[in-house]
């Protein structure tokens, strides 16, 4: 029984990242953005938060500033993809890039191949819940986590409702579906790119502070291992609905539990199962794939 | 009756190119005003101008008298002048209540008020009598229900005037009928309307007025009750558009059979069958015409035949080889030559130079291509040969396909096409877009192909080309053969009764 | 309309050296900002990779797998596909063939160098015929399920170097060190690195000059660029065209990763590639080469002149040589964007390729 409440636990625990990036990523995708940067501003994310917690020994000062220089790479993203219209596949892979290089170019100043933060360790972020901490089972599963951890539940309701009750989700969709009716409407459609990437890159600090600094208090770099673009793969295969999206991420959070978990028994073999997750997302891909194109006669790309 | 809408020496520019100029018009109130004229005069610059999409380079636009300036479609709106688009610019995602509401949303402590704006829409559908279903999806609903709610779209926007522009292109006879009814409801419920059309029957059926354009200028003004169908023709091109070509004097078709196409059927996407037990034969030496409202199936039949789509059930025959399901290269080596439906996407590639779109399609022959690698001296022979006898007219002959006006561009393709020794030519829309003179070119060209013997598989909205190239007609209606006609003994009114699917018999 | 090609090539170079200028612009106000002289720490970086003789043989010998990876992204980049997995195909094509080369033993010196060649292009090839496969016959998006690839290749690499295929005696994870009959040998001009290794990937180069510029295939792939219905409907078998481009880009990536081994790295280390990774750098290549093969091979030189200075500046200036790194995301960062009009630019590309996401 452990063993299984340990797995579910760890599936909520890995799927938090990936989630948080698809709840930010699925208006890029409705605006017809394709913003594969996620991956970066994650990486971002955990970068600045550890720096700046290390630096001032104040963790509440890291969220901020994390989530504020991610902002300041999602203006960067929005301002040379959609005002500048450059190619935002390019561009998102140059975010990609670059923050790999500026933490790296950091990390060699300081002279150091990760930064650790000593005031504070994982055990202190973690919240247990009164009672339910208590209940069996669903007390393991659900208690313990971290502060985003419960955001991020709370912001798949929101982010539904924003998607589809308010304005601003409905005009960012007809701003991807249909840019001409958007614009016969005398929507500023670039405003909603804008908006969509931000909110995109907001959640991906918090994705980033979550991996880092919640989670282990320890930056290392490219620890994001392409989460991102696995938000992205979830992203695609729940066409950027909320809640499909969600469950595909949740998909991920289990794959990679099973594999965290069964390598403790695999011995040498163990680092194979890290391929786990990569390969469950490209099935599922092709499953979904297949499924939207099964009845399609026409032939070419 | 008051003038409610104005323009004075309107001109638009676009570089060099001037698309309107000096236009005087007037539309009075609660009138029915038609802007006639062919494709490319400058009528939907004209529109774009009245609503505010492009600036006029000079002249002013008047509104009950006062000079007004549209800086955007919203400004427009706020004048009360609303446009119906020719491509609809609906969401298909969408509602039809979300999308007429788009952009006015009603809205409760930040969020949507979804009942409140159910039941002000189900009132504006009331008010002005259309027949929809405001809960359905825009890409679950026809052509002709778009168009009703891109219309009370306007509506909502309590708009006076109304621009449609094309409205009836894509729309079946019965749909075209219910929108005549529908604006001249709207007309006597005090809107004035301006449509944009080249279908002079529409315009005689249902106008007050009518303005001439053509390339970009004015030619005339006239009463409706004042002209008829051939003088606004005349007036639109200058010249008799009675066509010049007709199928009348060649060789009798021969008996022998070139192709056959037999009970095919193919599904969409969700798998919805929308081409139903097809068959067709078409003989040496014969026009065989395929006719019918767009949107009928014609776009998937020319799809299958051509290669690019695959059927469920059936079989297609070239001179008794199974064809079913082959490639495009397939076929063109077999000797069918496609004149494909758009020829700016499946026909041509813009970017690319004229030489190697003369040689898309067909590596094999001409000696351009030897063993994957292509012969460049032979392939600017070619095309000075195809650009030579076809009379291409051309700036750069070995630029990029881009510089080429429509005709001369389809040009290319037929040059493409018929250089190759086709044994059967599957014609599509060969002179949409075109001009007078290449729709002459290529009719001719067409019937000297049936002359040599070949077969030729026409398929066209135009109904007056198919009248008079075809031998034999068949009438396609959702996605079947509804019936099969003889082009000199059957009127245009029968054909299109047929279009219209009355006397559905042995299709679906 | 009538415009000759010379009139593009104004803009088109502008288009390119401002990317450049910009970054480096940046990239020097970094450094100002640690208290380093950029023009110093510049003139150290490129002076000796580009202006003296050793210093620019040395260069050519890393411009090799980069002229290879960078030919392997501009392919399909060409044709509007989006292989990303370039720097997976890499690391699988040098690793087999370094295992190939260590544990193969043939007679003849050229067969043990060619059986190498051979197994880091099969195994480039393989591992992007998944890919491949899946574009072509369930429209699965190429670029998400490359990029994920990357990571699961690494991963399993990471095993058979620490697992199965370690060197025993080795202080660090490697892979056995492969027999000198698998090494390319220097070639000992002007006491450079350089090797044939370079003369290999040039001729690549030249031919893949000539299938872009020359042959069907090379028509085909800007027709299923530009317009890919076209491609279809005048018979050039799009869905076949696709495998094939992605095994030719795998083909070259293997081809790049064997040659890194058996010219350069002789043994399989967890940094195999490089700090930015050569498949990474073969898309700044080919962006900035144009995807064209001239201008391929400009920029690999002109990169690998930055990467090998990178490792003088260390030496001789506190600035960590992590700069390239900010240097290249930089540069791609504004070659993403048009400066100057073009015609058909990455933009109309773009915008087509976003509405064929639409559409499905």
């Amino acid at each position: 029984m452990g063993f299984i409440t340990g797995i579910l636990y760890d599936s909520v625990y890995h799927a938090i990242p990936i989630l948080l990036c698809v709840l930010g990523g699925i208006f890029a995708y409705k605006a017809n953005v394709l913003n594969i940067a996620l991956e970066g501003m994650m990486l971002a994310g955990a970068f600045v938060s550890v720096l700046v917690s290390f630096k001032t020994e104040n963790v509440m000062l890291g969220y901020i500033a994390a989530v504020v220089t991610c902002l300041a790479i999602g203006l960067i993203f929005a301002f040379f993809g959609v005002s500048c219209k450059g190619n935002v596949i390019v561009i998102g892979l140059a975010v990609n890039m670059s923050i790999v290089a500026i933490a790296g170019f950091v990390l060699q100043l300081m002279n150091s191949a990760n930064i650790k933060l000593g005031f504070t360790n994982a055990a202190d972020f973690k919240i247990h819940i009164p009672i339910i901490k208590n209940i069996p089972i669903l007390g393991g599963i659900i208690s313990g986590h971290t502060i985003i951890t419960y955001i991020t539940f709370v912001s798949i309701v929101l982010v539904w409702i924003l998607m589809y009750r308010t304005k601003f989700g409905i005009y960012v969709r007809v701003v991807g579906e249909n840019e001409d009716s958007a614009k016969s409407l005398g929507l500023n459609t670039n405003k909603y790119r804008y908006l969509a990437i931000l909110l995109g890159s907001f959640f991906c600090a918090l994705a980033g502070i979550n991996l880092a600094l919640e989670r282990m208090t320890i930056f290392t770099n490219s620890m994001t291992a392409g989460r991102g673009f696995i938000a992205i793969a979830a992203i695609y295969c729940g066409r950027g609905d909320p809640l499909s999206c969600t469950f595909y991420a949740l998909i991920f959070g289990l794959a990679r539990a099973l594999s965290v978990n069964l390598s403790l028994y695999a011995g040498a073999a163990a680092a194979v199962f890290d391929v786990i997750p990569y390969v469950v997302m490209s099935i599922v891909l092709t499953v979904v794939s297949v499924i939207k194109y099964r009845n399609s006669r026409v032939r070419g790309m | 009756m008051s003038i409610i809408i104005e323009t004075k020496k309107l001109t638009k520019k676009f570089g060099d190119f001037v698309a309107n100029s000096k236009i005087d018009i007037q539309v009075e109130k609660q009138e029915i005003k038609c802007i006639v004229g062919e494709n490319g005069a400058g009528k939907s610059t004209l529109m774009n101008m009245l609503y505010g999409v492009y600036k006029p380079t000079s002249g002013m636009i008047l509104l009950n008298g006062k000079e007004i300036v549209m800086n955007s479609p919203t400004d427009a709106i706020r004048n009360g002048i609303g446009m119906v688009h020719q491509h609809f610019k609906l969401v298909p995602s969408l509602t039809v209540y979300e999308n007429i509401l788009l952009g006015s949303e009603i809205t409760k402590r930040g969020l949507i008020d979804r009942r409140e704006e159910i039941t002000k829409v189900k009132k504006l559908i009331e008010q002005y009598q259309f027949q929809i279903d405001p809960m359905e999806k825009i890409q679950n609903i026809s052509v002709g229900l778009c168009q009703q709610v891109e219309i009370l779209k306007m509506l909502y926007r309590n708009v006076d005037i109304l621009i449609l522009d094309e409205p009836t292109a894509v729309l079946t006879p019965q749909e075209v009928d219910r929108l005549m009814e529908n604006l001249k409801a709207l007309k006597k419920q005090g809107k004035t309307i301006i449509v944009i059309t080249h279908k002079l029957r529409e315009v005689m059926y249902v106008s007050d007025s009518v303005t001439v354009i053509k390339s970009g200028q004015v030619i005339g003004n006239v009463k409706t009750k004042d002209t008829n169908e051939t003088e606004l023709a005349q007036m639109m091109v200058g010249r008799d558009v009675v066509l010049t070509v007709r199928n009348e004097s060649g060789p009798k078709p021969r008996e022998e059979e070139a192709y056959r196409v037999e009970g095919i059927c193919t599904v969409n996407d969700s798998n919805h069958e929308i081409l139903h037990n097809v068959s067709l034969y078409v003989k040496k030496g014969e026009v065989l015409g395929i006719a019918g409202v767009e949107g009928n199936g014609q776009s998937e039949l020319i799809k299958v035949l051509t290669g690019v789509m695959t059927v469920t059930k059936g079989k297609v025959l070239l001179g008794g080889k199974d064809m079913t399901n082959a490639w495009p290269d397939k076929l063109r080596k077999f000797g069918i030559g496609i004149i494909p439906e758009d020829r700016y996407a499946q026909g041509l590639c813009k970017e690319m130079t004229i030489p190697e779109n003369c040689i898309a399609g067909y590596f094999d022959t001409h000696g351009v291509c030897n063993k994957g690698v292509l012969k460049s001296g032979k392939m600017k022979q070619l095309c000075d040969d195809y650009i030579q006898k076809y009379d291409i007219r051309v700036s750069d002959q070995y630029g990029v396909i881009s510089q080429l006006s429509g005709g001369n561009a389809q040009k290319v393709i037929i040059a493409r096409e018929f250089e190759n020794n086709p044994d059967l030519i599957i014609a599509c829309q060969p002179t949409r877009g075109v001009d007078i003179g290449s729709i002459e070119f290529i009719h001719r060209q067409l019937l000297a192909l049936r002359n040599a013997g070949k077969a030729v598989l026409l398929i066209s909205s135009e109904l007056t080309e198919i009248m008079s190239l075809s031998d034999r007609i068949v009438v396609m209606y959702k996605g079947g053969i509804i019936g099969e006609v003889d082009p000199q003994a059957a009127s245009a009114e029968e054909i299109g009764l047929l279009m219209a699917g009355a006397g559905a018999k042995g299709g679906n | 309309m009538t415009k000759k090609k010379s009139d593009y090539i104004g803009p088109k170079v502008l288009n390119t050296l401002l990317p450049v200028g910009l970054a480096f612009l940046i990239g020097g106000i970094i450094i100002l900002c640690i208290g380093e002289n950029p023009l110093e720490a510049y003139r150290i970086m490129l002076g000796k990779s580009l202006f003296t003789a050793k210093g620019f043989l040395n260069t050519l010998h890393y411009a090799s797998p980069l002229l290879l990876t960078g030919l392997a992204i501009a392919i399909t980049f060409k044709a509007n596909l989006f292989n990303m997995g370039v720097e997976g195909q890499l690391l699988v094509g040098g690793f087999f063939a370094g295992i190939a080369g260590a544990s193969l033993d043939l007679t003849s010196p050229v067969m043990q160098k060619v059986v190498c060649m051979l197994v880091g292009i099969g195994c480039g090839v393989l591992f992007a015929l998944i890919p491949a496969l899946l574009r072509a016959f369930f429209h699965v998006d190429e670029m998400v399920v490359t990029l994920m690839l990357n990571y699961a290749m690494i991963k399993v690499l990471e095993y058979l170097s620490s697992g199965p295929f370690r060197e025993a005696g080795s202080g660090y994870v490697c892979t056995p060190v492969i027999h000198e009959s698998a090494m390319f040998q220097r070639l000992g001009i002007g006491n450079s690195r350089l090797t044939m290794f370079f003369f290999l990937a040039f001729a690549i180069l030249l031919i893949m000059t000539f299938i872009f510029k020359k042959t069907k295939l090379g028509m085909e792939i800007t027709a299923i660029g530009k317009n890919p219905d076209f491609a279809e409907a005048t018979g050039m078998r799009v869905r076949r065209k696709i495998i094939i481009l992605m095994c030719i880009s795998g083909a070259l990536a293997g081809l790049a990763g064997a040659g890194h081994m058996m010219s350069e790295k002789f043994k399989y280390t967890l940094g195999f590639s490089g700090t930015t990774g050569l498949g990474w750098d073969g898309m700044l290549i080919a962006l900035l080469g144009r995807h064209n093969p001239i201008g391929v091979l400009l920029a690999a030189i002109f990169y690998s002149a930055l990467k090998t200075g990178a490792d003088n500046i260390n030496m001789y200036t506190s600035v960590p040589k992590e700069i390239v790194g900010v240097l290249q995301g930089l540069i791609i960062l504004f070659l993403a964007v048009q400066f100057l009009d073009e015609r058909f630019g990455l933009r109309e590309r773009f915008a087509r390729r976003m509405s064929r996401k639409e559409e499905a």
